[in-house]
């Protein structure tokens, strides 16, 4: 492994150490505000737990990160992220499906790819440990958006689905300024090449978030266009 | 495979368990006060419409793996 490529791989360990620490607070911070208009709903409960579940994840991949030679010290730097024209109500709504229905599970999706590829057993021992709470984490966004559906008409968040796209990613990752090489040996350290990452996240929104989205009534033409946008 | 895999476990699976939870008469009663105050919840009660002055307005979106 040359220097430049324990570099790369140390700093997407850090950065996912961060990510995961975000998760952490944004989590607490959602299940308070859920329990205080749905309280028989079982999302505030799996929220709590997998705030838990991202401290142990943060501890995981910072660990990674110093065995490739970098401290993770950033910490949480978790901010609401909704439109501030959003009623309360509909600001959690559309922090869930931010956080779990599109960033949750590409990120199942990424896992996945990775444990289908071969990586050194302690990357592996890692994934393999998130991949299991990720599901979970995941699905309570889905679940949460049933319910929310169930109950009135979340459309609205049609129009605001690319804003949540264009946040989840690096815009550079649709470019050709991605600085991160084209380079397979990255994947047995748990790090995808752009063009895998680029290909599972699409791949990701038009055969999962998309069509789950429309389950519940938002349309997804604005999301396919924004993916076209970048991909073709 | 993976993706229609991923689509029924996250998708599907989640609709499950927040529909399973909510078949009580305080559900059925909350979804009925939910329908009325929908607007509400959407605009904040303000009959705001969406905003597009600022990127703070503009909403965002969470990082991951």
């Amino acid at each position: 492994m040359t220097e430049t490529q324990r570099r790369l791989v140390a700093d997407a360990w850090a950065f996912r150490t961060r990510v995961e620490r975000e998760a952490a607070a944004r989590f607490i911070r959602l299940a308070t505000e859920i329990s205080r208009f749905d309280p028989h709903s079982p999302v505030p409960a799996l929220m709590r737990r997998a705030a838990e579940d991202e401290h142990r994840h943060a501890a995981l991949c910072a660990g990674l990160a110093a065995a490739y030679g970098t401290a993770a010290t950033a910490s949480a730097n978790e901010v609401p992220i909704a439109p501030r024209a959003l009623g309360a109500r509909a600001a959690v709504l559309y922090e869930v499906v931010a956080a779990c229905c599109i960033t949750e599970t590409e990120s199942v999706a990424t896992l996945t790819s990775l444990l289908a590829e071969e990586v050194d057993p302690g990357v592996e021992k890692v994934l393999r440990a998130i991949a299991r709470d990720e599901l979970v984490h995941g699905r309570m966004g889905w679940a949460h958006l049933a319910r929310e559906s169930a109950g009135y008409d979340v459309s609205f968040l049609s129009s605001w689905i690319p804003a949540m796209l264009s946040g989840s990613v690096e815009e550079t990752l649709f470019s050709h300024l991605d600085a991160t090489p084209e380079d397979p040996d990255l994947l047995r350290h748990g790090v995808l090449p752009p063009s895998q990452k680029r290909a599972i996240f699409a791949r990701t929104l038009e055969e999962v978030v998309v069509p789950g989205l429309e389950q519940f009534g938002i349309d997804g033409s604005p999301a396919r266009a924004w993916v076209c946008a970048r991909i073709r | 495979m993976l993706f229609r895999k991923l689509f029924r476990m996250l998708v599907l699976g989640g609709a499950a368990i927040g529909a399973n939870a909510g078949c009580s008469a305080a559900q059925a009663q909350q979804a009925a006060e939910k329908k009325q105050d929908a607007r509400a919840a959407a605009d904040g009660g303000t009959g705001a419409t969406q905003s597009s002055d600022g990127k703070a307005d503009a909403g965002s979106g969470v990082q991951g793996w």
